[in-house]
């Protein structure tokens, strides 16, 4: 394939053309490859009449749906510390309109996205059982339409060829492996509401989560090489190049080689900050996740009483050195609906996010008294 | 090799004396007491405490050490871990009374200790407790927690000292055969109107049947496990019972997460069938209410992240139903709803206790029952939340609703979830409230989310439980706050040994240990499903009124209180030294009123409707309150009613459905709305009731 190479090739004979056009007066003819109808994306982009009842209408992916192989301007993108959803791996695209690119706004906030925008993010499991195959489960799209970003989900058949919309939310319960272990799962497909509480931002305004500069800025690898993202998407035209020359950004909180408490702070960012943050669906709970806020580790719980007083011995959010007495570490371990955190998203115990946590919590020498 | 024997021997000496905690109670029990000393606790692999005391729960212990403990006089004991040496450790300790199977607890704690260690704050437990002579006494030392094990404790006696200031009653905590994963209720599943504690797994209802107790107030139970198909959504957030299918047995609501399961129970309550809507619903709290008046019972149930919904009962299923105006912030923020009169115009309005997410997502609502009906036979409601002044963000997971001045209308306790900034709301009479936190005394009471009234000792004086702590009423919109009381931070309140005194249910159950005080339990039956135009079979949305020498009384009949549990559906007043009640009133959601006079206190009263009704509908006095005209088309202009205080004028059909109920602002009344047919106008104010037929044209 592919988009990518023929893209570059554009991209390399149009100076050239120009170039020649310049040092010589007479007329040559364009090169046709220039005009090759692949440089145009081939998005069916029909904002008035999105969402469309099904995946394959928006023609993001060529070849066989289940490969989510994406035609030229969608484009994969990934992030440095990703959501936990009962261990669904995740393949991440953005696509906007011809002509049209995002502005950045700062480190922690997501980018200021043209009209026309579509997040698309697919949720797919291997290893699912008996047979251990692949199995795509979801894609969950935000566009941001006139009046602002609207989710619309779509979930995949039993056949693997076509997913089609429901917000209504719903259950897919299934085994998959991970790793050596064999985990049920009944598998929670959000319902628009579902969606709202998570991504909504001041006044119930729904808003994307992930693609903020400090999550984006890491390289990826492309089919043409590996890349920094946001690097990528200046370059494609779908960032204004604006950026600051440094990004103050979350880490992989997966790289054992990187310092604890950033990878705990990225972690909690990405699965927590949405929902304790401001005028959203926790606020009123002592504690704010957000990274750019994070740094004081008061805002993390460190020291901090609970106010759910739902098991009296867990005397801090969290407890410096003692994981077992904090209220953190048994939400994130639990899969009680409600006393496990997240509260939506989350139906099995992330036992590395916990760990982590626990490791952190553990290593911390503060004395609260 | 001498010199090491000799630093052994210096090793014990100067700390403790050798282990001398044993596997189970009866290892412990054939050995002698200790005495007043320090001893030493090796590995914690024994026989785990047989309950848990002191409020403590019972996950992740596995096993307990066991030591026998007999006073020689009475004591103040004082069992610790909190020494120097174990300032790393992390112990938990019960302490028992009674003989091997049949214990009782005293007392338990985990971590009052002051020894840190390198912990950030102490893990360590110290428990003081009275001990009597001639009582046989166990400590028990478990694992919950991993640095459990290999600790000094000391157990020291002080005299007995004159009996300290304790809250106006206690609570005696005890185990209970209670197997299911959400000990979610306490209610009446067998028809016998006694409180029987309910607990709920995936496949089970697990009962535990109120038997007759012991002579001492033991309660005593028949527990049964009802397995249920495997339930699509389980109670994790809230469950409401009621008997919604009117066949005498009480149904249940279990609210989760993504939706709502109802199991309702068959013709004898021996099993149940299943009904998990497809809708997703976020449940928080949950009622079982007549929200359309229609003498069947519905169900509501609160959206944490939708606007809420109800199951409106068709005399045969419950059906879907978007929220009727109750509850429909577009986002949510429904925590908690409570269905009261808070008018006092026999008609039942609802609270609606906000939390999370912006200023106006998060504020608490008021919706009055305007007593009209929508074309599609729903109430008629209008939210009134900055009228009344309850427009409140302060966050809130629920609010305990009761007549705590006993003045004869329902003022407010608005329990914070994120502070000690509890509210007082004191109705006006006028459809107003007015904060009077500043001299109540509450800002003591624990933080969470179950507040729920009650009379906890029986004094005629509305208590609210608030998250593990009660308030007792001064009576004046005033409170006396204890946290020390053995009950658990959330559970199910109910009388469990039908003493006429609250208890609690939760884990273990929590036996009120009682007062001189009287007491009344009064059972509204419903009989609307037997005769049009009564009321629901629980009587749920009626108000009962009781006079005394001190005074009268209110409750609501409520389904569904604080945030989590199901607390008993029969109404309890306590009446304090009275010894006489001069009369019950039930004003019924029909409209319907029944007037008890005189009946006998300190037992159960079942009350069906219309019984000693002042109103018979088909024969309905002429009592000449119409003017003109009659018939009419648009307004009915009445008599001179000056002469009664603040009445209350009702419509009812010729079916007996009360279609029109409000106070009477002047003396016309607007029937324009109403369909063409025979009607009966009634009007009362206090004891006098007035009637009329009139015709619409």
């Amino acid at each position: 394939m592919s988009s990518f190479r023929l893209f570059l090739i554009g991209i390399l004979v149009i100076p050239f053309t120009l170039l020649s056009c310049g040092s010589d007066d007479n007329y040559i003819p364009v090169d046709p490859v220039v005009e090759d109808p692949v440089l145009e994306s081939p998005v069916n982009y029909d904002l008035a009449a999105f969402p469309f009842t099904t995946l394959s209408e928006y023609n993001f992916f060529e070849g066989n749906l289940v490969e989510l192989e994406p035609v030229y301007g969608v484009i994969p993108y990934n992030l440095n510390s990703g959501l936990f959803t009962d261990y669904a791996h995740k393949k991440r695209f953005v696509w906007m309109p011809d002509g049209s690119k995002a502005n950045y706004v700062n480190d922690y906030s997501i980018l200021d996205f043209p009209l026309g925008t579509i997040l698309i993010k697919n949720f797919y499991y291997d290893n699912v059982q008996p047979n251990n195959t692949s199995q795509v489960i979801e894609t969950r799209l935000q566009i941001k339409k006139e009046e602002g970003w609207v989710f619309a989900n779509y979930v995949w058949n039993e056949e693997q060829t076509e997913a089609t919309f429901d917000l209504n939310g719903s259950f897919v319960p299934f085994q998959f492996m991970h790793e050596t272990e064999l985990m049920d799962v009944n598998y929670r497909i959000p319902s628009g509401s579902n969606c709202l509480t998570c991504h909504k931002s001041d006044n119930d305004v729904a808003l994307p989560i992930g693609p903020k500069p400090q999550n984006l800025n890491k390289s990826y690898n492309y089919s043409d090489g590996s890349m920094n993202q946001l690097q990528k998407w200046i370059e494609f035209g779908y960032l204004e190049d604006s950026l600051p020359e440094h990004i103050v950004s979350t880490i992989n909180w997966e790289d054992e080689a990187l310092p604890l408490d950033l990878r705990v702070r990225s972690y909690l960012d990405i699965n927590c900050a949405h929902c304790h943050a401001d005028e959203r669906h926790c606020d009123y709970r002592p504690v704010r996740f957000e990274f750019n806020l994070s740094e004081d580790i008061s805002n993390l719980g460190v020291c901090i009483e609970p106010h759910e007083v739902f098991d009296p011995s867990l005397t801090y959010i969290v407890n410096p050195g003692n994981a077992e007495r904090s209220v953190i570490a048994t939400r994130i371990n639990s899969t009680e609906e409600s006393i496990r955190m997240p509260l939506l998203g989350r139906t099995i115990t992330h036992i590395e996010g916990a760990q982590l946590i626990e490791e952190w919590i553990n290593s911390l020498t503060n004395n609260c008294e | 090799m001498k010199k090491l024997l000799l630093f052994t021997l210096a090793c014990f000496s100067s700390s403790a004396l050798l282990a001398q905690s044993y596997d189970s109670c009866t290892a412990a029990s054939a050995e002698t007491t200790i005495t007043a000393g320090t001893y030493s606790v090796g590995t914690i692999d024994g026989d785990m405490p047989t309950s848990f005391c002191g409020g403590l729960t019972s996950n992740n212990v596995d096993f307990g050490e066991w030591i026998k403990y007999e006073p020689t006089q009475n004591y103040l004991v004082t069992v610790s871990s909190d020494l120097d040496t174990n300032g790393d450790k992390d112990t938990r300790l019960h302490i028992f009374v009674g003989t091997c199977g049949a214990l009782q607890c005293v007392t338990g704690d985990d971590d009052s200790g002051d020894f840190t260690g390198t912990n950030s704050s102490s893990y360590l437990s110290v428990a003081t407790f009275l001990a009597e002579e001639n009582e046989t006494y166990y400590i028990v030392w478990d694992d919950k927690w991993n640095d459990s094990s290999d600790f000094d404790f000391s157990l020291t006696e002080d005299d007995a000292p004159p009996v300290e200031e304790e809250a106006p009653v206690i609570f005696e905590q005890s185990s209970i055969a209670a197997t299911g994963n959400y000990d979610s209720g306490l209610v009446d599943m067998n028809g016998d109107y006694l409180d029987d504690p309910v607990s709920i797994s995936s496949t089970t209802i697990n009962i535990n049947y109120q038997l007759a107790p012991d002579l001492d107030g033991t309660p005593n139970f028949n527990p049964v496990d009802i397995t249920t198909t495997t339930a699509d959504f389980l109670p994790s957030w809230s469950m409401a019972a009621g008997d919604w299918d009117a066949n005498g047995y009480n149904d249940l609501l279990y609210g989760a997460g993504n939706g709502v399961t109802f199991m309702t129970a068959n013709v004898d309550g021996t099993a149940f069938s299943e009904t998990s809507g497809p809708e997703d619903v976020f449940s928080q709290r949950s009622n079982f209410v007549d929200i359309n008046n229609d003498g069947l019972l519905d169900a509501f149930v609160c959206h944490d992240v939708a606007p809420s919904v109800s199951y409106i009962n068709n005399g045969t299923s419950l059906i879907f139903e978007n929220t009727n105006g109750l509850g429909d912030y577009t986002s949510g923020g429904n925590y908690a709803s409570v269905w009261i009169d808070f008018d006092n115009d026999h008609d039942i309005d609802m609270f609606m206790a906000k939390c999370g997410g912006s200023t106006a997502r998060r504020t608490n609502q008021l919706y009055e029952n305007l007593g009209d009906i929508n074309e599609d036979g729903t109430n008629v409601y209008q939210e009134i939340g900055v009228a009344s002044n309850l427009a409140d963000p302060i966050q809130t997971w629920s609010a305990a609703w009761g007549d705590y001045d006993n003045d004869g209308d329902m003022d407010c306790y608005v329990g914070s979830s994120t502070g000690y900034d509890h509210k007082i709301m004191r109705n006006n009479g006028d459809k107003t409230f007015t904060d009077v936190t500043v001299d109540a005394g509450v800002s003591t009471a624990n933080i969470g989310h179950e507040n729920v009234p009650g009379d906890f000792d029986n004094d005629g004086i509305l208590d609210i439980y608030s998250n593990g702590s009660i308030l007792f009423g001064n009576g004046d919109l005033t409170f006396t706050v204890y946290t020390n009381v053995t009950i658990p931070s959330v559970g199910s309140i109910g009388d469990l040994n039908n003493d006429g005194f609250l208890d609690f249910f939760e884990g273990s159950i929590f036996v009120n240990q009682g007062n001189d005080n009287n007491w009344i339990k009064i059972v509204t039956k419903g009989m609307g499903h037997e005769e049009d135009g009564l009321s629901n079979i629980n009587g749920i949305g009626a108000r009962v009124e009781i006079n005394t020498a001190s005074g009268t009384q209110i409750r609501d009949v409520r389904s569904g209180e604080g945030f989590r549990h199901m607390h008993s559906l029969n109404t309890h007043f306590g009446i304090g030294a009275d010894t006489e009640i001069n009369y019950i009133k039930i004003y019924w959601p029909s409209g319907i009123e029944d007037v008890i006079l005189d009946p006998n206190i300190n037992e159960v009263l079942v009350v069906e409707e219309n019984t000693f009704s002042t109103l018979d509908l088909s024969d309905p006095k002429n009592d000449n309150i119409i003017l003109y005209p009659n018939p009419t088309k648009d307004y009915l202009n009445l008599t001179d009613l000056q002469s009664l205080d603040d009445p209350i004028f009702s419509v009812f059909d010729i079916n007996g459905r009360r279609v029109m109920n409000a106070r009477l602002s002047d003396n016309k009344i607007d029937v324009s709305h109403l369909s063409v047919g025979q009607y009966v106008l009634r009007v009362t104010s206090g004891n006098k009731v007035l009637s009329q037929k009139f015709m619409k044209k």
